[in-house]
């Protein structure tokens, strides 16, 4: 037993090395990992200034309306005229040889305030696109782990039993998943955001609960397949239980499927979330791409182009970058395809 | 061969009876009824109750023989006194550890049961009442007498020995809480019956207190109704438009089918032509450059195609009408933003097929027998590659009738799509769960038509 496991494992780690070079040399694949990881962080911190300003129990600054400050244009430098009490001027030209050489601080405080407070603009109530913008990132973040946190699960434990078990269970998993196949994707998901309500909830649950049948089905091809290898027959003979055959001997060599489709699946979950939010069943009274899309849609024909170029410039980053990774992934962890794509 | 079609026929019906079921645990049991959420609040409940006998929602779930009736809403007294606040000379005490919420009746006096609205006709109920009387007697009467009474409504205390009245019962004396039931039928006048409870000699209290309704028989059930309502067509009728969902269905069904027909149409030709440059020019700069755009296509959010092919196309350079169902040209705008923004995911499916078939064996042999490329193209790979083709064509005929849930609003096309956007706002229900269980019966009925296809192409099929 301690033999198949350690035999399982080595080859597991050489799949896993094998893919990681590949990958490494896929430029494409590594400038999406690059996004991704930069995604990453802009929800991470997202988070943490929603929490902190949830704490605080005040407004964060992404949803203080300043009437002042509205429409204003997408800048990367503040308004010449803009006026700032706290600016001193003189700071600005200390490289032409002022006596008052300032700090590191003091010259780098100077250079910031030279940007602009809203470098992405303003939208109808005055409030900045770019932390709104990260907010959203933070929401597809969410709802992206969330739902596969929901569906593969599920999908992988049914393809398992499925698969595993055969006869009547199969028959049984069969059955549930092609029933749920059948239902249009788009409205069940509606559907069941409706009926459990407005709001995130709906949106992981009518996202999750619906998108672990692909999944399923891979999973349950796989270990058939497996099913019948000899590390599978020993282990039996050696009599283990047919649970941890399957969870701790099967399922390692067929977790590259879970990784593909979670990469996958990312991206269609969060535009999945983009169309609930802009439908309005969606996120409520938070900042999600969904809600200012259906924001900005009328402003832009108003000439008010930038919220709306943002957002989709960030969807559009984020869901390509998950694509192309995707398929990266697809191409080195499944040696199979891998031979097959020329 | 006719065989294998029963067989694939009697596949079917699991899975539209699975179908069936999910959408009733949806919108049955988890949804529970929307009365409130569409009506509103402030809503009497007899509108309540009427909304909900019209849609079977005041029926058990599975099987049952009584049902609840917003005529009289249970009341445990678990905070208040509930709808007994009103009424004078009841005392509520609220509940501490082994003594439950009550309400106290002073003895003396008639109390009326605050029923919402008159029952019905020629039915029967009954009360379930949680009571306790330490000393003194209590009569719980299903119609009040026809004694004239003051002009308080009060009535002179009953006797200790009262003889009970035809549908009067008297409650036992008991120290401790115990569950009564109290059966009763309605004649062919509802307005007699006026549930009255009085209490003579000591005081009354009561912890808990519901209305049952008896349904007509064991399978009067909502999902019985659900089945019934499937098998005669009927889906029922929308709140909201106050039309019959089966006739909204009707007339959404042409202007979906005008979009989307076209959209998948001029899709499949242009796909299909893209697919097969690349296959032709396989690993050429063409090809890879057709993959990159088809990848940066997909990922573009179809929202954005939307917005931004509505705002520049017909809005800024005045291309195309922006907004309508007048003439056919209304439809190019949609048609177009339809057909680009599905474009990317379609050409690399097509691509990959015919890929597959290009490392095929019998493609090294026709090249090596000297068969052209274009031939070879056109009669073999294509002819091969049009097995996954028709699959996936097929498989994607049902989504054609419920349209784009989104162009359609966008462009003010009153097709399914738009229905079932604002049936989703509106809450509903029964147009929702129509067009998703239509869809899926039509999703269910394409797999058995592409598996008889697939019969009658390969005989090997058939044998499984």
């Amino acid at each position: 037993m301690n033999q198949s496991n350690a035999q399982s494992k080595s080859a597991g780690r050489s799949l896993w090395a094998d893919a990681w070079r590949q990958l490494r040399r896929n430029r494409l694949a590594m400038a999406s990992f690059w996004i991704i990881l930069l995604y990453l962080a802009m929800a991470l911190y997202g988070e943490g200034v929603y929490w902190y300003f949830h704490w605080q129990d005040t407004t964060p600054p992404y949803q203080q309306t300043n009437l002042q400050e509205e429409y204003l244009r997408p800048s990367v430098f503040r308004h010449p005229f803009a006026a700032d009490p706290g600016d001193d001027s003189s700071l600005l030209t200390d490289h032409h040889g002022s006596p008052a050489a300032p700090g590191l601080a003091a010259r780098l405080r100077s250079g910031l305030r030279v940007l602009a407070h809203h470098p992405l603009g303003t939208d109808n109530l005055g409030r900045d696109v770019l932390q709104r913008t990260v907010q959203g990132a933070r929401i597809a973040f969410q709802v992206g782990i969330i739902t596969s946190c929901i569906a593969i699960p599920i999908g992988v434990f049914l393809g398992c039993l499925a698969g595993y078990f055969g006869g009547k269970t199969d028959d049984f998993i069969v059955w549930l998943y092609s029933t749920f196949s059948s239902i249009p994707g788009l409205l069940f998901i509606f559907a069941i955001a409706m009926v459990v309500g407005k709001g995130l909830l709906g949106v992981y649950l009518g996202i999750g609960l619906t998108t672990w049948v692909n999944l399923c089905r891979l999973m349950r091809g796989e270990v058939m397949k497996h099913k019948t290898r000899p590390y599978v027959q020993a282990a039996r003979a050696l009599g283990l239980g047919p649970f941890r055959i399957m969870f701790r001997h099967i399922l390692p060599n067929i977790f590259h499927i879970i990784i593909i489709t979670f990469s996958l699946r990312f991206p269609a979950a969060i535009s999945t979330e983009v169309f609930m939010s802009f439908l309005g069943i969606g996120v409520q009274g938070e900042p999600s791409w969904g809600i200012m899309i259906s924001n900005a849609r009328l402003r832009l024909w108003q000439g008010v182009w930038w919220e709306m170029t943002f957002v989709t410039a960030a969807i559009f980053f984020v869901v390509l970058a998950f694509n192309l990774l995707g398929d990266a992934l697809r191409d080195a962890l499944d040696p199979r395809l891998r031979t097959s794509e020329h | 061969m006719y065989r294998y079609i029963i067989r694939r026929i009697l596949q079917m019906i699991p899975t539209v009876f699975g179908v069936i079921v999910i959408t009733f645990i949806l919108f049955n049991i988890v949804g529970g009824s929307p009365a409130t959420m569409t009506l509103g609040k402030n809503i009497s409940p007899k509108a309540l109750e009427e909304f909900d006998e019209q849609r079977g929602f005041n029926k058990p779930l599975l099987l049952g023989r009584w049902s609840a009736t917003r005529a009289y809403q249970d009341t445990v007294f678990a905070r208040n006194a509930g709808p007994w606040r009103e009424i004078e000379g009841v005392v509520y005490v609220a509940g501490q550890r082994p003594e439950p919420g009550h309400i106290v009746m002073a003895p003396g006096k008639d109390y009326a049961v605050p029923l919402a609205f008159k029952l019905k006709k020629q039915t029967t109920y009954q009360w379930i009442l949680k009571y306790r009387l330490i000393s003194g007697t209590a009569v719980f009467r299903i119609i009040a007498d026809d004694q004239p009474r003051g002009a308080t409504g009060a009535r002179p205390a009953l006797p200790a020995a009262a003889e009970p009245e035809p549908q009067a019962t008297v409650l036992p004396t008991n120290s401790a809480w115990q569950t009564i039931r109290i059966p009763f039928t309605v004649g062919s006048d509802p307005a007699v019956v006026k549930p009255t409870v009085s209490a003579a000699g000591g005081a009354l209290e009561i912890s808990a207190l519901r209305l049952r309704r008896q349904n007509a028989h064991w399978f009067d059930s909502q999902f019985v109704f659900y089945l019934r309502q499937i098998a005669r067509g009927d889906f029922g009728k929308s709140h909201y438009t106050n039309q019959r969902v089966a006739q909204m269905l009707k007339d959404g069904i042409m202007p979906s089918l005008a979009l989307t027909v076209p959209i998948f149409l001029v899709e499949l030709v242009v796909a299909l032509s893209i697919a097969l440059l690349c296959a032709f020019w396989r690993n050429s700069w063409l090809d890879r450059g057709i993959v990159v755009i088809a990848v940066a296509l997909m990922s573009v959010n179809y929202l954005v195609w939307i917005i931004f092919g509505q705002y520049l196309l017909g809005y800024r350079w005045g291309f195309f009408p922006l907004w309508g169902f007048e003439a056919w040209s209304y439809l190019l705008l949609p048609v177009l933003i339809g057909v680009v923004s599905g474009l990317g995911a379609t050409v690399r499916f097509y691509r990959t097929v015919m890929l597959d078939e290009m490392y095929r064996d019998y493609v090294r042999t026709a090249l090596a027998k000297g068969v052209s490329r274009p031939g070879l193209l056109f009669r073999h790979v294509l002819k091969n590659a049009m097995i996954p083709i028709l699959t996936n064509v097929v498989i994607a005929i049902p989504f054609l009738y419920a349209g784009s849930l989104l162009l359609e609003g966008f462009f003010g096309i009153p097709g399914l799509g738009n229905m079932g956007i604002n049936a989703l706002n509106y809450s509903d229900i029964d147009v929702v769960r129509a067009i998703v269980l239509i869809g899926s019966v039509l999703y269910v009925a394409a797999n058995l038509m592409t598996d008889l296809c697939y019969a009658l192409v390969d005989p090997r099929v058939r044998l499984e």
